[in-house]
């Protein structure tokens, strides 16, 4: 059964669909808006086709759209059913503790855990990208085990590496670029997460299915 | 070509922003007062998404190697090429080997530079314009510094008549905006606050987002809302009740209540009104904002007709 769409303005110029504001978040719904949000992004007047969690924002270029553009989105809604996103297999080497992760510590005693369990179940999880947003390559993971959830810091650090995998309550999350940030730091990739000069910038996209493998050092 | 000879300001390269990206993390950019860079642009008679420069308070040079024309907008900054003056919201010529000195402001917060043909730099994600957040974008996704050299995009040099000027919109401090959608889940003190009282510019404020200070603004009951896309003219409401109204280089997705959309027209006010400032916010339907649109069309319409044969 199909739920009931739910899609309102944002300003002049956008639209949001957000069909399941209450319900528990779903990979299902996510799925459904990333194919809208593909489907949508070269549709005459769209600007940007923008998924958030469980939600999508639509950017026109001109007030005039929006009417046409519910339209467009109730109908894109109806034939979302049939389609899913294609599931990438991503491995993340990851070295933990450490200089790379020096708040690893703070993780385990808040858990009553060594750091090696920490590790452990961190690494043996699979995360879903939902999103990518707040920074270039930024993606949202779902799946953190609850076992980890863990408050962020009290004062953020005013300058986080690239590449470092942080807990901030629920979330874990890697951070594609030196920025500040107030996530606790566990370990660190030498991926590279966002690269502007290349055709697909993002190492993630949603859909992706992502493994942290630990690593004692970054050879090759 | 084009040599920075003195930079002691802020200065990156900005078009209108990048579209199409946004879903990849990467923030909409561009010029953070659109008018400006537009009406630049068009007293040189260049396409409206034209590279320009944008400029904060300080000083530079820059010296031309080409003749061309150039166009001070925005800020008021006072310029002057060799030692004839380049009033603000004018175009005036530049002699090959001439150099042009700006500084800034006494009015206003960002100034722009269109220069005929534009400036020619390469196109990273869909856009010429520098994100210095995210270090990419413009020259090397950095402020210009003295030594840098820019490209300028090849045209036939305008065969402008004479330097024409524009007089540029007043700013109000009114800003003209549409309710959000968690607007009606503030308490009421706090939605009169909102609309009713006035708000300072905090020194806080940068190209992400401007943050304002007054009455803390709080929702009735504790509303956590799920990450959602954002873009600039949004006001946001974080916990400490300080809107912040964000601003060409805000993040994409963001999860604190949305109290309202400042309209397109106006968002060009919240740019420039400097720190400790006052702005307002007016609560008006969409069809109004349409007129606040026409006043634009309307005001470029005039320009283009005084320019016609100029």
């Amino acid at each position: 059964m199909v739920p009931e769409s739910i899609i309102y303005p944002l300003g002049e110029n956008a639209l949001v669909l957000d069909p399941a504001p209450r319900a528990a978040i779903d990979y299902s719904l996510q799925s459904k808006l990333c194919w809208i949000a593909d489907s949508s992004r070269n549709l005459a007047g769209v600007l940007n086709a923008v998924p958030g969690m469980n939600n999508l924002t639509l950017y026109f270029d001109n007030p005039e759209r929006l009417k046409s553009g519910e339209a467009i989105l109730q109908q894109l809604w109806d034939e979302a059913e049939q389609h899913s996103l294609p599931q990438r297999n991503i491995d993340i080497p990851v070295i933990y503790g450490g200089e790379y992760g020096p708040d690893i510590d703070n993780v385990a005693n808040a858990h009553q855990l060594s750091v090696d369990a920490v590790i452990s179940l961190h690494s043996s999880a699979r995360y879903r990208v939902f999103f990518i947003g707040f920074q270039p390559g930024f993606a949202y993971l779902d799946g953190l085990p609850t076992s980890l959830h863990t408050p962020r810091l009290s004062i953020p650090r005013q300058q986080v590496p690239a590449g470092s995998i942080g807990i901030g309550g629920e979330q874990t999350g890697i951070y594609p670029s030196q920025s500040p940030g107030g996530w606790q730091l566990i370990g660190q990739t030498n991926l590279k997460l966002f690269n502007p000069l290349q055709r697909s910038p993002n190492l993630l996209q949603p859909g992706d299915i992502v493994t942290f493998v630990p690593v004692r050092s970054f050879t090759s | 070509m084009m040599h920075i000879d003195q930079a002691n300001s802020h200065i990156t390269i900005q078009d209108l922003g990048r579209t199409g990206v946004a879903h990849l993390g990467v923030p909409i950019g561009g010029a953070i007062d659109r008018q400006a860079l537009t009406l630049a642009n068009r007293l040189v008679a260049n396409p409206d998404n034209c590279a320009a420069l944008e400029f904060s308070a300080g000083e530079f040079t820059i010296r031309f190697e080409i003749d061309t024309w150039v166009a001070l907008c925005g800020g008021h900054f006072d310029a002057s090429i060799s030692n004839r003056p380049l009033w603000n919201g004018w175009r005036g010529k530049v002699n090959k080997g001439e150099s042009l000195y700006i500084r800034g402001p006494k009015q206003g917060m960002y100034g722009y530079l269109a220069i005929m043909g534009g400036i020619d730099c390469e196109t990273v994600l869909k856009g010429k314009g520098t994100d210095i957040t995210n270090e990419f974008g413009g020259h090397h996704g950095r402020y210009l510094e003295a030594g840098d050299r820019l490209n300028i995009g090849v045209t036939a040099l305008g065969n402008f008549s004479r330097p024409i000027g524009a007089v540029q919109r007043a700013n109000d401090g009114i800003l003209r905006a549409l309710p959000g959608p968690e607007l009606a889940l503030f308490s009421q003190f706090s939605k009169k606050a909102f609309w009713h009282t006035s708000w300072k510019v905090s020194n806080q404020s940068n190209r992400m987002g401007t943050r304002l200070d007054g009455q803390p603004l709080s929702t009735e009951t504790d509303i956590s809302l799920r990450s959602h896309g954002v873009m600039p003219g949004v006001v946001q409401v974080p916990p400490n009740g300080q809107p912040i109204v964000l601003m060409a280089d805000a993040q994409t997705t963001g999860g604190y209540p949305r109290i309202a959309c400042v309209i397109a027209a106006d968002l060009w006010k919240v740019a420039q009104t400097r720190p400790r400032q006052a702005l307002i916010f007016q609560h008006i339907s969409p069809s109004q904002a349409q007129s606040a649109n026409y006043e634009w069309q309307q005001y470029h319409y005039r320009l283009a007709r005084a320019m016609d044969g100029s």
